[in-house]
């Protein structure tokens, strides 16, 4: 404990001394190791960076595979295609992680109703007018309007619009592009012309999405600092501080841990939700493949040109065409 | 011969005198043949044999000179003509004494060949024939019968040992006075002269002897005439032989055998067309394969008089018509009659006309060699074109005037296809109003290059094939059709499939649709006479073509070459404002505030060092945020 303080001391020497003063006062400070409370915190633990690792793959592929689609008139877009085994290989390559990516959704989806239900875990990641307000105090911050910046939770409004972003972006690519990949199907049950709603929206949110990508997540977590927190699973206090400080306080606190103490009623929760979720998720898994595969959109050999016989045999010198 | 007694009319004293003469004569002549080896030659001519007793001038009142001859009768001339005038006139009826015998006789010799020879002569048939009253001189018996002093009475044996070689004497006597004999008939004097044929027919055996007959008489049957000696049965040679089945017989009342064995001096190509202006139509050999091949062989030479090789001017030189030869080389190398075409099959035939088109064309020829027909010819299809089944072969015009005549050439042996484009929205138009517009059979598959369209590679490139004309607005304006139709396509899925395949591998096969899998191929048609539901509904028979689980809502989904508006397909317009206000703001606020966040990090930065450089310690100032300015870049 002594040593932590004195470490949190050091590291935080510019702090402002009122917040400083409340560490000492943290009831139940014993909570941490003394490595965490030193110098790194738990942020993303190994099941949350193992799904990071899928949608980087993922996205990244989708966006490589499915962007020179958008672009293919342009000819660097059409050697990029070659290069990549041609449009047929692409497409292939692009619903494979196409799948990858919704199989991925659905166990977050089931993982999160977990931490939600059964943990009860805080749900830091749900946006609220606070990170409006964080937003504009930002702004007026950097634009040296106001002399303090935001004070922030475990995920800043930068963090959510990002996550909340590609909640969007994957369920519109998902619907959308499941309309493209079974466009029979689909207008089975919706007027033909939302076929190239579909496409167009896809396209654009496509672009939408890898500029974002480019921009505000390149900015954020690699140009800014390289906040290795997603591949190492912990976060340093000194970056605890400059953008999360109210989850370090809550940390601090010993208050950041899942609310769920009894542990004989998690097991109960457990016990109702595992099951169903698991199943639900089975269930959602097996839907996938039965959708992403039954439809015969098209017949697979080139359609006949002609049905008109090419040839009449002629006699040997045909009569001359006057 | 000359066993009779001599007539009584006979005056005695011209006998007595006559017989004189005569006596002397002969003496005279005998001892001058002892040394005379040959006679002299009538005309010039080689040696037609002639019995060694013949005299080495010619009496003189019966012969004129036959350079004076030669003078008068011009060797152009084109039948035998009648040019000396016996002198027979000076003496009156020298030949009564022949007349008196000969007359009457029913008496026959017979020659050491065993052959018989009538001594007795019908003074009717020669007094009606063209050596009787009519002539225009009177001709005697020894005008003919030669040497004359042979057959003075009473006269000796004929020597001659066949009744071949008593006619060749005689016929000897013909060229006295028909120095056309020259150009007459040269295939029998050439033969005679070169002395392979024994059995050559001399004058009498074509002309009649004491009933040689006017010419026109002769010519009632000049092709039976000549049979009777060349009938067609008894030909060696298997295309000599075929040629005359072929046209002996049909032969019209102005034409003989002289037709093409003429005695006139004949260009190349007339003897050509000589032949093969009567041969068959539709004429069955039998090629060396044994296959039997229905060939035209009959040409009118006239055609290529009228061709495009007939006489013309090229970038300002004058040329002649092509003479026959000039593409049938190999036949002018041999001169006629040419030897038979060893062809093997058709498609050696076609091969052999090719290479003579070839020779001038080199540039269309070398593109046809690349296109489907020669490629179909070289796996052995007998049937594939060659350049006179489009061109023709002699009769050959410009092949695209009038503009239909392209389509009608193809549609000689692509009848299907052409019969579909003609009830086309293209084909209509050009036989219906002459559009010179539309497409023809040559503007989608080429000319002489022509491309197998069952190829991926043309399935491929064949949107930009229609985007050539459909992609041009002042020939599209006038039909008031939209110019977008190509770029709609190549931005729509299949249209970027096509494009990416023709792009990155353009041999590769796609089953996406392309132009023709929905429009047709050859049986395009326009849609401006169809109702909206029309449309629909045909539009969904042609999805299903490919999308066979395709139901009514379908066909909407491809937008039909329209771009997206509020009119045509909103909601895909709006999608696409929807996310064009979308991006820029989006972006436009990640941007703003990451400008500001790198403004105020940089500007921190700045206010540290001046601050640092003024010796002032940051951790004294108790307004600076803790870290902000600190960390940045460290």
């Amino acid at each position: 404990m002594t040593v932590a303080e004195s470490r949190s001391t050091e590291v935080t020497g510019k702090r402002d001394p009122a917040d400083l003063a409340l560490a000492p006062t943290l009831p139940n400070a014993v909570a941490h190791s003394e490595e965490e409370l030193d110098e790194h915190i738990l942020r993303f633990p190994i099941p949350d960076r193992i799904e990071h690792i899928i949608t980087i793959v993922s996205f990244t592929v989708l966006a490589t595979t499915g962007l020179p689609q958008m672009y293919s008139t342009w000819p660097p877009m059409q050697a990029a295609i070659g290069a990549m085994g041609g449009i047929e290989t692409i497409r292939i390559v692009h619903r494979v992680a196409a799948s990858v990516l919704i199989l991925a959704s659905i166990w977050h989806i089931a993982v999160m109703g977990y931490k939600i239900y059964v943990k009860r875990v805080r749900m830091t990641m749900l946006p609220g007018w606070d990170d409006v307000v964080h937003a504009v105090q930002a702004l007026g911050y950097n634009f040296r309007i106001t002399r303090n910046p935001p004070r922030m939770g475990k995920f800043n409004f930068m963090e959510k619009a990002e996550y909340w972003a590609l909640v969007w972006g994957t369920g519109v690519m998902m619907v959308t592009g499941y309309m493209l990949w079974n466009p029979i199907a689909t207008t089975r049950l919706l007027p033909g012309s939302i076929i190239p709603v579909a496409r167009m929206a896809h396209g654009l949110e496509a672009v939408l999405a890898v500029l974002s990508i480019l921009t505000w997540h390149m900015y954020h977590v690699h140009l800014k600092r390289f906040n290795k927190s997603m591949f190492t699973g912990y976060i340093s206090r000194e970056e605890m501080e400059e953008e999360h400080q109210l989850e370090l306080e809550l940390h601090d606190e010993g208050k950041a841990r899942p609310m769920a103490r009894n542990k004989e009623n998690k097991r109960r929760r457990a016990r109702i939700y595992v099951p169903i979720a698991g199943a639900i998720t089975a269930l959602l898994f097996v839907a996938t493949f039965y959708f992403l595969t039954f439809e015969q959109t098209a017949i697979t050999t080139v359609p006949p040109s002609s049905d008109a016989s090419i040839s009449v045999p002629l006699t040997p010198t045909p009569p001359q065409v006057q | 011969m000359g066993d009779n007694p001599i007539s009584p009319q006979a005056p005695r004293r011209f006998a007595l005198l006559r017989a004189l003469l005569l006596t002397a004569a002969c003496a005279a002549l005998i001892g001058f043949a002892v040394f005379s080896i040959e006679a002299r030659p009538a005309l010039g001519q080689d040696a037609t044999p002639i019995p060694a007793e013949e005299p080495a001038v010619a009496p003189s009142q019966t012969l004129t000179d036959s350079a004076a001859l030669t003078e008068s009768a011009p060797a152009q001339s084109t039948l035998p003509q009648f040019t000396g005038v016996p002198a027979g006139g000076q003496i009156s009826a020298p030949d009564q004494a022949c007349r008196l015998c000969h007359g009457d006789s029913t008496d026959t010799k017979t020659l050491p060949s065993g052959e018989l020879l009538q001594v007795g002569i019908d003074l009717a048939v020669l007094e009606n024939s063209v050596h009787g009253s009519h002539a225009i001189a009177a001709i005697f018996c020894t005008d003919c019968h030669q040497p004359r002093q042979r057959y003075q009475f009473p006269h000796a044996e004929n020597p001659a040992q066949t009744r071949h070689d008593f006619q060749t004497e005689i016929a000897a006597s013909c060229q006295s006075c028909h120095v056309s004999i020259e150009l007459h008939n040269p295939g029998h004097l050439q033969a005679q002269r070169a002395g392979t044929n024994e059995n050559l027919p001399t004058c009498t055996d074509c002309h009649g002897g004491h009933d040689v007959g006017a010419v026109a008489t002769m010519y009632s049957d000049p092709v039976g005439y000549c049979q009777s000696c060349h009938a067609i049965a008894d030909m060696e040679e298997p295309q000599v032989k075929f040629a005359h089945e072929q046209f002996v017989g049909k032969l019209s009342a102005d034409k003989n055998c002289q037709t093409c064995h003429s005695d006139q001096v004949q260009t190349q190509s007339q003897q050509c067309a000589n032949c093969h202006g009567l041969l068959d139509t539709s004429a069955e050999r039998t090629m060396e394969d044994g296959t039997i091949e229905t060939l035209n062989l009959n040409v009118n030479a006239h055609d290529v008089i009228m061709s495009v090789h007939g006489d013309r001017m090229i970038d300002g030189v004058q040329y002649p018509a092509l003479e026959c030869t000039e593409c049938h080389s190999d036949m002018g190398e041999n001169g006629f009659p040419h030897p038979p075409d060893l062809l093997v099959n058709r498609a050696q035939l076609r091969t052999s006309v090719e290479v003579n088109c070839v020779r001038c064309h080199e540039d269309v020829g070398n593109q046809a060699a690349d296109g489907i027909h020669a490629e179909r010819a070289a796996e052995g299809e007998l049937n594939a074109a060659s350049c006179a089944d489009c061109h023709g072969s002699h009769l050959i015009l410009q092949p695209n005037v009038p503009r239909t005549r392209i389509s009608d050439t193809c549609g000689t042996c692509h009848e299907d296809v052409y019969t579909q484009y003609r009830t086309s929205v293209h084909g209509s138009a050009l036989y219906g109003r002459n559009n010179p517009d539309v497409p023809v059979c040559t503007d989608c598959h080429g000319a002489h290059q022509i491309d197998d369209p069952g190829t991926a590679a043309f399935r491929l490139s064949s949107p930009e094939m229609c985007g050539d004309c459909h992609g041009d607005e002042e020939l599209m304006a006038k039909y008031d059709i939209s110019t977008n139709v190509f770029q709609s396509y190549v931005s729509d899925f299949h249209g970027q499939t096509v494009t990416l395949f023709e792009h990155n591998s353009p041999n590769e096969p796609t089953n996406k649709a392309v132009c023709y899998d929905c429009h047709g191929v050859h049986d395009i048609q326009s849609i401006s006479d169809a109702s909206e539901e029309e449309i629909q509904a045909r539009l969904l028979i042609t999805c299903q073509k490919c999308h066979p689980n395709a139901n009514e809502n379908f066909p909407s989904s491809w937008m039909s070459h329209y771009e997206p508006s509020l009119e045509h397909y909103p909601i895909v317009y709006l999608v696409s404002l929807f996310y064009k206000i979308l991006i820029p703001t989006v972006l436009g606020g990640f941007l703003l505030f990451i400008g500001s966040d790198i403004f105020r990090r940089q500007s921190d930065r700045f206010l540290r060092r001046r601050e640092a450089k003024r010796g002032k310690k940051s951790d004294t100032n108790p307004k600076n945020d803790a870290g902000d300015a600190g960390d940045v870049g460290e």
